[in-house]
């Protein structure tokens, strides 16, 4: 029992460090964010940053997402726990875990000497390179830790012959990473109930936690919750309940704030779900790993007649508001919060690609970065749209507005024509095409008109008889629009996101 | 100036009469001669002149100096025009001029026909609608780079009317978006061919363009979404449906309930339409002018007959290639009794008796198509003349069946007949044609494969038949040189004919087909005793020669293609394939040739690989379309083809 207090402690003396990283973890993406938000750096070099951008962005993504996936790559921990799966416990294998252990938490020291080292560096010269480097060593960092957690827990006698069932499941929770998430979020509506029914338990949880304590497991949550959360607040628009039938609950503003529900009674680690809680829960021990722990606690309160509950948002003179003449209540906890963010919180998160769209919550610009810069549709206000149905919505709704017509076709259109006739025939016009379409560009605001004008400036004088301009546009054009109308088509079916961007 | 004294002379007439003498010149000719007259009517002719048809770009910067007046000018037979030219024409001629009478020819400008201009780009455009703010009318079609950015130039044209956009092939929704917010008040809309339209730029244009009177979206990929869009436009008459594979019945239903206006119809060779959607179409339109449903019917239902008992006012309907008993042309011509024009063409089951029962009470009748309806005969067209006087054409293409006795009645009762198609149909004999020559109108006779003809019965028609235009002789060996002088007497109107195979036809006959001034169009395909002589006579005679199509005469020498390449100088379209045409002769033909802008050049005998490249450098400014031996596409240089395909010019290899 010696052995599992240490273990125990030893945890609890890594977590917080393991907290305190991913807080930098997050200063540093934020810190990230900003040279790009300085107009004057990125206008100057944006398509290799963008690029670099996007990447490592992805790529920290990836790494969040798959924490538990880590250390089932590594070889090593993989013999470890094959070979703990085949054996009865013996004392040998014990201690190869327990220098297993040691060593590792060496290493983790190191690297924590390691980053405090470059944090100093980075906050002088936020350099490309080492921002690089430090996301590299915050993917090991985690790595380390999940090891650490999964070993420690291998060293315990009593789990061997449960041993094999839990690696197992922690290894589909790896291996499906981000995909095992979406499965279980299809039964997200049921695991909001429990939270519901503990409404006024989640109300006397001390706030006094962490916020910034975020965790990968968290960030991939959140991308899960987008989604059905928003088809939640929007089906919850028909609905009409009686005034009364109801019992009504206000969340205060700091509850409403706060970025987990549920607490370890151990460890004191927030998730958002009771069921991330439960799957955190048997790294604690024996006695979490039944399967009446395990078991949603739903099915308990489900055989007794539930009130339905119904939520009002804090913030006064709010439609959502209780006290509002038409108030809409609002379904569940999540809508309360997403509610709350989108439309009394500041919109903090600015989207890094265009630096003009900004989200209070993190997922909505998640879910908008996916799609920014892929806007074809474009209006001649200046609204973009992904979806060119919508464009045209847009159009017939309002006067005379017109579809723009997408400046880079002329940039396209050497492309497709790879031959040689582009330069014999019209090398001088596609130049000056090429401009005047970039300073359309550059303006924004895409006035094809001006950039006409300026073609015609340039044409008119040597145009006749030689026609190289004529040329020119003879080349049959690219399929560009084809290909891409068609890919914005399947977009619009794969993914059912109202894009919002051009109606709000 | 005595001559001006003199108060006889119609030189002393006052210049408002004469304008007033001129508007009633209607025949073009007629204005020539009244502007060669002398100078004073040179002048009321270029001041009164709205309508410009320009043949050659060379002349259009003079002759828009000329006709500051004009209110419509038409491109279509200059294909060559570009931007450059366009922004000379505007530069040069409009404002920049010092005359003030030479200035603003664009400015009263509402109708501008650009057909086939496949040269004239966005920045072009831009500057002819920015040029001419009274435009009402642009014909675009058949520009195959006409684009969005086009029509976004094109959408400036805030009061357009009428727009033509058929074929343009680069034109998406977005363009038609332009279109439809930029020129609201359009009423007549034709998007046949624009294949990249679907039903949201349809929509749209439905909810922007109120006042659409006319709309064609023919050849479309639109479905049912856009008939009803369609069906909101309260003005519609005119709803061109033709060949749109995904429009069907429930499509139709919309229509039944919308466009209250609606007077013509085609849901022409529409696939997935069936009696039952004509159904809906007729019931919820009483008021029907035309209905055009050509191949979209297996057979003319009951049910669909008994809704077009109430069509009292129908005037046309086609119906071809539809199963039809005699008991339907009772209830058509019980009912529609304002019928003007009938289609038949491949009708099964149209009999003699079904005819009768028709023109018994549709005696209006002037058009009648009955083309590939084998089993009528002399007696179907005996009562056709004898109901329906007024016929003006009559199409029985492949009726074996009809013989003189026939053509006697039509010769006695139908002397408006204008056009008659009689192709392949072999009981047609000299006889014939001397009962036929009696309908002194007629314009347009087709007697192809017709091999029991003779010069005797063309004599005929050549003493008669002063006015005719079209003759199409494909195939009547019986023709001979005789019978070509007898028609070059007299058919001195003639403008297009076919002498293809008509084996007799030598270098004599040739020399009478050059007396006919007005030829554009002549066909003589394997006229194997023709040499250049005879083509040289041709060349000479017919100065508006436009399309000769010469395949497979192999004798003519290059004397012929000197001459052609020396006196034709309005060719547009040449065919020489098969012909023993040397290197030289070609590059002559394809040189000096300025207006040419499509030849077919396969299996030229005579002349070498480097002959066909000399030829096309010689022509690749202006030469749109041209078809090459394949393996040529190996041995021509890649340069050519690569200054070809810039310029637009399309090759197909054979």
């Amino acid at each position: 029992m010696d052995l599992k207090e240490r273990v125990c402690g030893e945890l609890q003396k890594e977590v917080p460090k393991g907290a305190s990283f991913t807080k930098f973890n997050t200063q540093h993406q934020q810190k990230w964010e900003d040279p790009s938000s300085t107009s004057d750096y990125s206008t100057r070099i944006e398509p290799p940053f963008q690029a670099f951008n996007q990447t490592s962005q992805t790529q920290s993504l990836l790494l969040c997402n798959n924490q538990i996936k880590v250390p089932m790559q590594d070889g090593s921990v993989n013999d470890l726990l094959q070979a703990s799966k085949i054996q009865d416990w013996d004392p040998s294998a014990m201690l190869n875990n327990l220098s297993f252990l040691g060593q590792k938490i060496h290493q983790l020291q190191d690297l924590v000497y390691l980053i405090i080292g470059r944090k100093g560096q980075v906050l002088g010269r936020p350099d490309e390179l080492l921002v690089q480097q430090q996301q590299l060593v915050t993917a090991d960092l985690t790595s380390i830790i999940v090891q650490l957690i999964s070993t420690a827990g291998s060293l315990l006698p009593s789990v061997k012959q449960t041993l094999s069932a839990a690696t197992t499941s922690l290894g589909q929770c790896g291996e499906f990473g981000g995909v095992v998430f979406p499965s279980s979020a299809q039964g997200l509506n049921d695991g909001v109930q429990p939270q519901n029914a503990g409404g006024s338990k989640v109300s006397e949880l001390p706030n006094s936690v962490d916020i910034t304590s975020n965790n990968g497991n968290e960030q991939s949550n959140h991308i899960i919750e987008e989604h059905e959360l928003k088809d939640e607040e929007d089906a919850e628009e028909g609905e009409n309940l009686l005034p009364g039938t109801y019992e009504i609950l206000q969340l205060e503003k700091e509850e409403i704030l706060a970025p987990h529900t549920h607490f370890c009674t151990i460890c004191g680690k927030g998730f958002k779900r009771d069921a991330n809680l439960r799957m955190h829960m048997r790294g604690h021990g024996d006695e979490y790993k039944t399967p009446g722990a395990l078991a949603k606690p739903t099915k308990e309160s489900s055989s007794e007649p539930t009130i339905i509950k119904r939520y009002s948002c804090p913030y006064a003179g709010c439609k959502r508001n209780k006290d509002h003449k038409k108030f809409q209540p609002l379904k569940t906890i999540l809508c309360v919060k997403n509610h709350y963010k989108r439309t009394h919180c500041d919109k903090s998160y600015i989207c890094s690609r265009c630096n003009t769209k900004k989200f209070s919550v993190i997922a909505d610009l998640k879910t908008h970065e996916k799609h920014c810069g892929k806007d074809k549709w474009l209006c001649s206000c200046g609204t973009t749209f992904s979806r060119k149905d919508k464009l045209f919505g847009h159009i017939t709704l309002f006067q005379g507005h017109t579809p723009a017509i997408p400046s880079d076709e002329i940039k396209a259109a050497p492309a497709g024509t790879s031959d040689g006739a582009t330069n014999k025939v019209g090398s001088v016009n596609f130049n000056l095409s090429y401009v005047s379409s970039e300073s359309e560009v550059q303006s924004s605001s895409m006035d094809i008109k001006g950039g006409i004008d300026d073609a015609v400036g340039y044409f008119s004088p040597l145009s006749f008889d030689t026609c190289n301009f004529g040329g020119f546009h003879e080349f049959p054009r690219p399929p560009f629009d084809d290909s891409e109308s068609s890919f914005a088509f399947l977009l619009s079916r794969s993914c059912n996101y109202s894009q919002k961007s051009g109606e709000e | 100036m005595l001559s001006f004294q003199s108060s006889k002379n119609v030189l002393s007439l006052a210049e408002d009469l004469l304008f007033r003498i001129y508007e009633l010149l209607a025949a073009e000719s007629d204005r020539k001669s009244f502007r060669l007259v002398c100078r004073e009517f040179r002048r009321i002719d270029s001041l009164t002149r709205r309508h410009l048809r320009v043949i050659r770009i060379e002349f259009l910067p003079i002759l828009l100096r000329k006709y500051p007046r004009l209110q419509s000018l038409d491109l279509s037979a200059c294909p060559r025009i570009d931007d450059g030219v366009v922004s000379l024409l505007l530069t040069r001629v409009g404002r920049g001029s010092n005359s003030p009478s030479l200035g603003h020819w664009a400015w009263g400008l509402k109708s501008l026909v650009l057909s086939r201009a496949t040269g004239l780009r966005f920045s072009g455009l831009e500057m002819l609608t920015r040029a001419c703010p009274c435009l009402e009318s642009v014909d675009v079609s058949y520009c195959c780079g006409f684009g969005d950015r086009e029509a976004a130039a094109l959408s400036s044209a805030v009061g357009l009317r009428e727009l033509n956009m058929d074929k343009c092939l680069q034109l998406t929704d977005v363009g038609l978006a332009k279109i439809a917010v930029g020129c609201s008040k359009l009423e007549k809309l034709s998007l046949k061919w624009c294949m990249e339209i679907t039903d949201l730029g349809i929509d749209l244009l439905c909810k922007k363009c109120v006042d659409l009177k006319y709309l064609d979206v023919s050849y479309l990929k639109v479905t049912n979404e856009s008939l009803h869009s369609i069906a909101s436009l309260l003005k519609l008459e005119v709803l061109g449906l033709m060949a749109c594979p995904l429009i069907d019945d429930v499509g139709l239903q919309f229509i039944e309930r919308g466009c209250p206006s609606l007077k013509v119809i085609d849901v022409s060779r529409c696939e997935g339409v069936s009696s039952s959607g004509l159904i809906y179409v007729v019931r919820g339109h009483r008021n029907l002018l035309e209905l055009n449903a050509g191949y979209c019917l297996s057979e003319l239902s009951t049910a669909l007959l008994h809704q077009m008992k109430n069509l009292n006012h129908l005037e046309v309907i086609r119906i071809d290639g539809a199963r039809i008993s005699e008991t339907s042309f009772q209830v058509i011509s019980a009912n529609c009794k304002s019928l003007v024009e009938i289609g038949l063409s491949k009708c099964v089951g149209v009999t003699n008796m079904g005819i009768m029962r028709l023109v018994s009470a549709c005696i209006n009748l002037r058009v009648l198509n009955l083309t590939c309806c084998h089993s009528i005969t002399d007696t179907a067209i005996s009562a056709i003349a004898y109901s329906c006087r007024s016929l003006v054409c009559l199409k029985v293409e492949s009726c074996n069946m009809i013989t003189e006795k026939g053509l006697c009645q039509l010769g006695s009762f139908c002397l408006l007949l204008e056009e008659i198609d009689l192709t392949d149909c072999c009981g047609v004999n000299d006889k014939g044609l001397e009962y036929l020559s009696r309908c002194s109108e007629l314009s347009c006779l087709k007697l192809g494969l017709c091999t029991n003809i003779s010069n005797k019965g063309l004599s005929y028609i050549g003493s008669n038949c002063l006015k005719i235009h079209e003759l199409d002789l494909y195939r009547c060996t019986g023709i001979g040189d005789d019978g070509l002088e007898a028609l070059s007497n007299g058919c001195k109107k003639l403008r297009k004919l076919n002498l293809s195979y008509c084996n007799a036809v030598s270098d004599r006959g040739l020399a009478y087909i050059g007396r006919l001034e007005e030829l554009s169009d002549l066909e003589m395909r394997a006229l194997h005793k023709i040499t250049g002589v005879g083509l040289e006579a041709v060349a000479v005679g017919c100065k508006k020669l436009a399309d000769l199509d010469m395949k497979h005469c192999e004798k003519v020498g290059d004397s012929g293609f000197w001459a052609l390449a020396y006196y034709s100088k309005n060719l547009r379209q040449i065919n020489l394939s098969y012909c023993g045409i040397s290197d030289m002769a070609l590059c002559m033909v394809m040189g000096n040739l300025s207006r040419l802008q499509e030849a077919k050049l396969v299996h030229l005998s005579n002349s070498t690989v480097e002959g066909v490249e000399l030829a096309l450098r010689a022509c690749c400014a202006r030469i749109k379309k041209v078809k090459l031996f394949a393996p040529l596409r190996f041995m021509l240089s890649s340069e050519i083809l690569e200054i070809l395909h810039a310029r637009g010019c399309i090759i197909r290899w054979d």
